[in-house]
């Protein structure tokens, strides 16, 4: 250990009790402390790091939150400790993760926030008209929402006019921690889905390394005279950058009816390289769904704390892994734009956008209301396709559906 | 006596004492020496919780049984009961039934759900981490450290209904904040004044550990200037200055008129400080009473010792509570100079009950522990796990110690050796003790009346001193010394 200083550094402009100082301290002082460490400057990364260490913490109000993650990514970066951070950080995780810690964080998001409902509305709304007339359907569901989004839909196939048809589901664990589990949420499908009468098969791929290894029709067990729908919610953005383009055709060969994909509003990939570039997207980003959590939830929230806990290694895999040491496994958190993977879909996968409904975008917007304001649905324009959800202007979510060429 | 109406103890805390005006003074009492520090007969207003006892907080194990007790001077638990006489005075007697405290009994029989079990193990378990965990951070064993770091993290809420878990939330951040601040290698701490304060001053309304160091405090000041004339407090850091108008307001009420009364308040914030002298000031002249106020906005360790002196013919007091939210005092052998070159007829020292606190890392870890651990505990058994005034305190003010307590350099952040204790160290300087009168002891349990019957806190008294601590440990203690017999 350094012999500490025990002087404050002169000249910090900090007044800590000045009421006309900025809202948004720390933003600003993350700010300098990127540049820092971009630059190379040992001098001004120590100071800065210090100054955040003193304001931040991980329990106060949403700038010491932001400050307290943020500060800890920039730290194992300038520390060299980030790959050893991020699977220790892992391991952890997993180990003290429980299907009712789980269960429990994603309903209350579920409650106080429309963040997660807006996509699954889009997508089943999506889907349920894709599947229209079918009798046999096959769902691929490639998503972190455990299964929260089909009781909806598996109720809407209960009532649907005609004859209820056979509904498969089959779930891609997207992260080794889902795999365990998933078991418990099959149960629970299984059951869900005698109560409602809807003849149903549930199976999970599990133990894939790597998402883009998802091989074609045999791995998932495809039949013929199935309608097939692929479902990714949050799960494009886990596979590598120059891994996207080959992923998108495995599932256009697929032959699916429909593949709905519902990601988070950012760019955390043109940037790849330009540290500081990439800074400024992940806070801003990660500064408004902090917010956004703040104006959600309780002061003692416990899952406000679990949901907040969960995006420190999205930040420091975007932060402080890059290129070949990027944590393999599906772990990437590399997120892209609603634009972006619509050049995407239809370069690579040549598919074509379907745009929603009347009816779904009716359904969106009555679930909007159902929570407090400041929320709202933003139609794609120009060269993006399909929906945004909106949080005080600013787009946040992206949802939208494609059907093959 | 009349009774005002229920005051909440709000920011303008000069409100509650304009009430004041409409009760009767305190009077002398016949046969005594010293009179009584009448508090206020209106029932200080606090969170509904705390007064309903109907309420019920699922029982927790008591987390101190978690961490092995330290020491500390014996237990003695006087059960001060007032009872009104008859007399035409109205006047009130002091009943004294000392007995000792009862062992408390580990009980983890019949009454114990398979919850609660699980709960003490898990708690049990956390806390065993968490000691590995400054085990490895004191021998610089880094990898070992963050590993646990992360599952301390992981494990413990903040928000938790079990207080074990609260304490190891807090006491790993602090950790966490240890190491990203021994690699900056820079230890001054930036100190968010306006917050603390308020933190503070929730901390006052729902606890009553300052307003017991308060009480008791300006009893020993009182008891020491009966009758005097010309009246100098210098407080070593006076905060929010909560303490004062309370004993404005006994002064100026006096039989025998107001005395003229003089302040030197040091403290860390020049703008805090011109606000509160302008309170003071205000509050004294609408009573009467000739004021000064001098602000010093630094601290006693900086300042050289001519810059406060004592005037001819005045009283001086001496006054310091002392806390571990940031350095207030500066370098303590200076302090102690310029306490010792004032010769003050009074001092009152206000010492939290934190071992080894100028010690290693890991000793002032374990002395913390155990302290913290009950504090938190204290606050448990009467207020939500949701409540956000209990979360206020925990992380502004408990949390903020306990970081201040770990990080490099221990509490005072510098290089400079701190005194272990005060107490000790006035002692050792000549000063002589000035017990604590029964009278002192009656204003610590008329503050505890305030709160409900059936909560832990107890006054433990001996040496000398009274303490305010919850079951058996004690937390906060208040002492009196003199230099008087020094002078020749």
């Amino acid at each position: 250990m350094q012999n500490p200083q025990h002087r404050a550094p002169d000249a910090f402009s900090l007044d800590l009790d000045d009421p006309t100082a900025a809202d948004k301290w720390a933003a600003e002082l993350l700010r300098e402390c990127a540049k820092a460490i971009a630059d190379k400057d040992s001098a001004n990364i120590h100071r800065l790091m210090w100054m955040l260490n003193e304001l931040a913490s991980p329990y106060g109000d949403c700038e010491q939150r932001l400050a307290s993650y943020f500060l800890q990514a920039l730290f194992c970066k300038a520390t060299d400790s980030a790959a050893h951070c991020y699977r220790t950080s892992l391991a952890v995780a997993e180990k003290t993760r429980s299907f009712d810690s789980a269960r429990k964080v994603i309903l209350k998001f579920q409650e106080s926030s429309p963040w997660t409902t807006f996509g699954h509305v889009a997508a089943n709304g999506a889907i349920m008209e894709a599947f229209e007339g079918e009798a046999k359907l096959h769902i691929v569901d490639i998503s972190n929402t455990f299964c929260t989004q089909w009781p909806t839909l598996m109720e809407a196939l209960a009532t649907r006019a005609d004859d209820t048809p056979h509904l498969r589901l089959t779930v891609v664990a997207t992260s080794s921690g889902a795999g365990a589990v998933m078991e418990e949420i099959g149960q629970r499908m299984e059951k869900f889905a005698r109560l409602m009468g809807v003849p149903f098969e549930f199976q999970v791929v599990r133990g894939l390394a790597r998402l883009e290894e998802l091989g074609g029709r045999e791995l998932l067990g495809l039949r013929e005279g199935e309608a097939v729908a692929v479902n990714c919610v949050g799960a494009l953005r886990l596979l590598r950058v120059d891994e996207r383009d080959a992923f998108l055709r495995t599932l256009a060969a697929l032959r699916p009816r429909v593949v709905t994909v519902v990601e988070e509003e950012a760019d955390f990939t043109s940037c790849k390289g330009d540290f500081v570039e990439c800074f400024d997207e992940c806070l801003r980003f990660y500064g408004g769904y902090f917010g956004m959590l703040e104006e959600s939830f309780p002061a003692t929230s416990n899952e406000r704390l679990a949901l907040e806990r969960e995006c420190f290694r999205g930040i420091l895999s975007v932060l402080a892994l890059d290129g070949d040491d990027e944590v393999a496994v599906g772990d990437c958190e590399r997120r892209e734009k609603g634009r972006q993977w619509c050049g995407r879909l239809a370069k690579a996968g040549g598919f074509s956008a379907a745009e929603f409904s009347e009816d779904v975008v009716d359904d969106l917007k009555a679930l909007l209301r159902r929570y407090q304001a400041g929320w709202s649905l933003m139609p794609a324009e120009g060269n993006a396709a399909g929906v945004y959800l909106t949080w005080k202007q600013e787009a946040v979510v992206w949802a939208c559906a494609w059907k093959p060429n | 006596m009349q009774t005002a109406k229920p005051m909440m103890m709000r920011e303008d805390h000069l409100h509650l004492h304009d009430a004041l005006d409409i009760l009767q003074p305190s009077e002398h009492w016949p046969g005594h020496h010293h009179p009584i520090l009448l508090p206020y007969q209106t029932p200080l207003s606090f969170p509904q919780q705390m007064l309903d006892t109907s309420y019920s907080i699922p029982e927790q194990p008591e987390l101190a049984e978690l961490v092995p007790q330290l020491p500390f001077g014996a237990a003695l638990e006087i059960d001060a009961v007032l009872t009104d006489s008859s007399t035409s005075t109205g006047c009130f007697a002091l009943e004294h039934r000392p007995r000792k405290v009862a062992r408390r009994d580990v009980d983890h029989g019949s009454g114990t759900s398979s919850l609660e079990r699980q709960d003490d193990d898990h708690g049990v378990s956390m806390i065993a981490l968490l000691l590995e965990c400054a085990l490895a951070i004191s021998s610089e064993n880094m990898t070992e450290a963050n590993r646990m770091l992360h599952e301390l993290t992981y494990a413990a809420s903040p928000y938790s209904p079990s207080c074990a878990e609260r304490v190891v939330a807090y006491f790993t951040k602090g950790m966490a904040s240890r190491v990203i601040n021994s690699w900056t290698g820079i230890c001054a701490p930036l100190i968010p004044h306006d917050a603390i304060l308020s933190s503070f001053e929730t901390f006052n309304n729902i606890s009553p550990f300052i307003k017991f160091a308060h009480f008791t405090a300006n009893q020993a000041i009182l008891e020491a200037f009966h009758q005097r004339d010309l009246i100098h407090i210098v407080d070593l850091d006076i905060m929010q200055g909560l303490q004062w108008p309370a004993l404005l307001h006994i002064f100026a009420t006096r039989a025998g008129g107001p005395p003229h009364l003089r302040m030197t308040a040091f403290g860390a914030s020049a703008a805090a400080l011109a606000e509160i002298g302008k309170r003071l000031s205000d509050f004294a002249r609408r009573l009467g009473m000739p004021f000064e106020f001098r602000p010093m906005a630094k601290r006693p360790g900086e300042v050289h010792p001519s810059m406060v002196s004592r005037r001819k013919g005045e009283g001086l007091a001496v006054h310091w509570l002392q806390h571990t939210l940031y350095d207030s005092v500066g370098s303590n052998s200076n302090a102690m100079r310029l306490i010792e070159l004032l010769r003050p007829k009074v001092v009152t020292l206000v010492e939290q009950e934190i071992g080894h606190c100028g010690g290693s890392f890991l000793d002032r870890f374990m002395g913390s522990l155990h302290y913290y651990c009950v504090m938190f505990d204290s606050l448990g058994a009467s207020i939500r796990c949701d409540d956000p005034s209990r979360h206020k305190v925990e992380h502004g003010i408990l949390g903020r110690e306990i970081e201040n307590i770990l990080a490099v350099g221990g509490p005072g952040r510098s290089g400079e050796q701190k005194f272990e204790s005060w107490r000790a160290e006035m002692a050792r300087r000549g000063f002589a003790q000035v017990s604590m009168s029964r009278n002192a002891m009656a204003q610590a349990q008329l503050i505890l009346n305030l709160f409900p019957s059936s909560l832990g806190y107890t006054i433990l008294h001996g040496d000398g001193t009274v303490k305010l601590g919850w079951k058996e440990t004690g937390l906060y203690t208040v002492s009196s010394w003199t230099a008087e017999p020094l002078i020749v």
